[in-house]
């Protein structure tokens, strides 16, 4: 039986805290599918088996989200961190910091091009790729958005918002073609993202670290999900319909199974990287206002104080009886160590 | 568990670098070297100290423990592996909270690299790289009946202290024969000083 992870004492009852958590979290977006579609009015049978799979990913990512943040560093980033992000702007960091940091760190995800460019340029395929495509397809399977044909028009259609017609559109003209076709530009991303990724697996000396489930299967998904998708445009247009139903039932079936897994894999990051966001605005904005630490063996600047007490304060929590080394730094507890052995050790070597 | 760790004696190190460029060499960070080997007296002796992750097995990985994103896994085996590129957000806890001073923080590319026994190698069978080029066995890999076939008078200690925090490691490291407590970690040092009121 493996150990019992320490960060997680089963005494607490936090796993029906998440339960419960995720459950309100399922309701909540049913209770807007029903409002947004008019009681299902507007609602499209033909997607149901998306909008359920949606409606357990909500669950699962609240009740993944409430465990994660049941730990005490995560706990305490978390609050530290959306703390630092909705602070009246000026007060710890430069106003500039906070857009700054969300541009560069969530939607350029410039820290991906400083491992490499051929990775962030897969990488930013793939992210925009999947963002697109939820915002195109999120709205259409609750019923939020619909769309009806204008009286007397042979490609004119207007578009009704949560049960409001609001706009005409032409499906034949420059922007009704690249709106009806937005689903086709987002899997061509992702397909040229998850192809990159999925080669350099292939391709990595290192592949006998890769694993079928954590690594290969969200590649294979998106790619899975994105040819399917393809599939159903060229089936409509270019063979006249054929085999249109099955691939629709394939594709269905993939993107439900994947959100589905969403919580569980690999993809959780796409919540707890955005959750983080704020810590670097958190770091820098304490190591302004309080200060770093110097290593008190070499006095080296070691980290800011604030980061070094919430460090000590999680390592408390988690029973690791430490928390005083943290104030030395790596290097010098090293050389300690060194000195240690060589006086009481093994003497003299 | 696995059977083959990695055993470090600091008393046989020359203080080569053969191994911080072996392991520059690894699979799964080229170009980037894991190991820190850090000369304890530098000017006075030529003393060297390795150090790779000692894979703390109770408490079990306090980097992982401390990590806000579950970003380094710890395997079935006992093996600490390094921070997952997707997850890590490059927060540094691990960095300060290990107490052997293992892991590196790449601050630009948000990410912690550190040692994982060249896990692509040695779950193969074959040697980690430091432990494939060091020319006196400082750094030795294999199973403890192994090192004693090589050295009789040796004994191998996985049990480390900083202050009141006794850590039991994966790797361990070699002393003298017979002198099996626990190794001083370097911490005692200063938690004496801290206790001291002057």
């Amino acid at each position: 039986m493996p150990p019992r992870d320490p960060r997680f004492p089963p005494e607490t009852g936090h796993d029906r805290r998440a339960i419960a958590a995720g459950s309100v979290a399922a309701l909540v977006l049913t209770a807007a599918i029903l409002a947004g579609s008019r009681s299902l009015d507007n609602f499209d049978v033909a997607l149901l088996g998306y909008a359920l799979g949606t409606i357990f990913l909500a669950f699962g990512v609240t009740y993944r989200t409430v465990i994660w943040a049941g730990s005490p560093a995560a706990r305490r980033y978390l609050v530290r961190g959306w703390k630092a992000l909705l602070a009246k702007p000026g007060k710890s960091v430069p106003v500039s910091e906070v857009p700054r940091t969300l541009i560069s760190t969530l939607l350029l995800q410039r820290f991906i091009a400083q491992r490499s460019i051929p990775r962030w340029l897969a990488h930013q395929g793939l992210f925009w790729g999947v963002v697109t495509a939820t915002m195109i397809t999120f709205p259409l399977t609750f019923g939020w958005i619909h769309f009806r044909a204008v009286a007397g028009s042979e490609s004119g259609y207007w578009i009704y918002v949560m049960g409001m017609r609001t706009a005409k559109i032409d499906a034949l003209g420059i922007v009704g073609w690249l709106a009806f076709h937005g689903l086709n530009f987002s899997a061509v991303l992702v397909i040229g993202g998850g192809a990159w990724f999925l080669h350099r697996r292939w391709r990595e000396r290192a592949n006998n670290l890769t694993q079928l489930g954590r690594d290969l299967m969200p590649l294979i998904a998106l790619m899975a999900i994105s040819f399917t998708g393809l599939a159903l445009t060229v089936s409509s247009v270019l063979m006249g319909g054929f085999g249109y139903r099955p691939m629709a039932l394939v594709h269905m079936c993939t993107v439900v199974l994947t959100l589905i897994w969403i919580p569980f894999g690999k993809f959780f990051h796409t919540v707890q990287r955005p959750a983080m966001i704020g810590v670097h605005l958190h770091k820098q904005g304490t190591l302004g206002s309080d200060g770093a630490l110097m290593c008190r063996s070499c006095g080296a600047p070691l980290e800011g104080a604030v980061f070094v007490s919430d460090l000590q304060e999680t390592m408390g929590e988690l029973g690791l009886n430490y928390a005083g080394w943290v104030n030395t730094c790596p290097s010098c507890k090293r050389i300690a160590r060194g000195a240690q052995y060589r006086e009481q050790v093994k003497a003299g070597f | 568990m696995r059977s083959k760790n990695l055993f470090i004696d600091p008393g046989r190190c020359i203080g080569c670098q053969a191994c911080v460029a072996a392991c520059r060499e690894c699979d799964s960070h080229r170009g980037r070297s894991m190991i820190h080997l850090d000369y304890v007296d530098m000017g006075n002796s030529s003393a060297a100290m390795p150090t790779v992750c000692m894979h703390c097995s109770d408490p079990v990985a306090p980097c992982a423990q401390v990590c806000p994103v579950d970003a380094i896994p710890v395997g079935p085996d006992g093996v600490v592996g390094t921070a997952s590129a997707e997850l890590c957000i490059g927060c540094g806890n691990c960095v300060h909270a290990c107490p052997f001073g293992v892991p590196k923080l790449d601050v630009a590319e948000m990410l912690q690299y550190k040692c994982d026994l060249c896990y692509d190698r040695s779950s193969q069978g074959l040697l980690p790289m430091c432990a494939s080029v060091c020319p006196t066995d400082a750094l030795f890999y294999g199973t403890y009946e192994e090192l004693l076939e090589k050295r009789p008078s040796a004994e191998a200690v996985d049990v480390f202290e900083f202050g009141e925090q006794a850590i039991i490691t994966g790797n361990a490291v070699v002393a003298p024969a017979g002198r099996n407590d626990a190794i001083p970690g370097g911490y005692s040092v200063w938690s004496e000083m801290d206790q001291d009121p002057t």
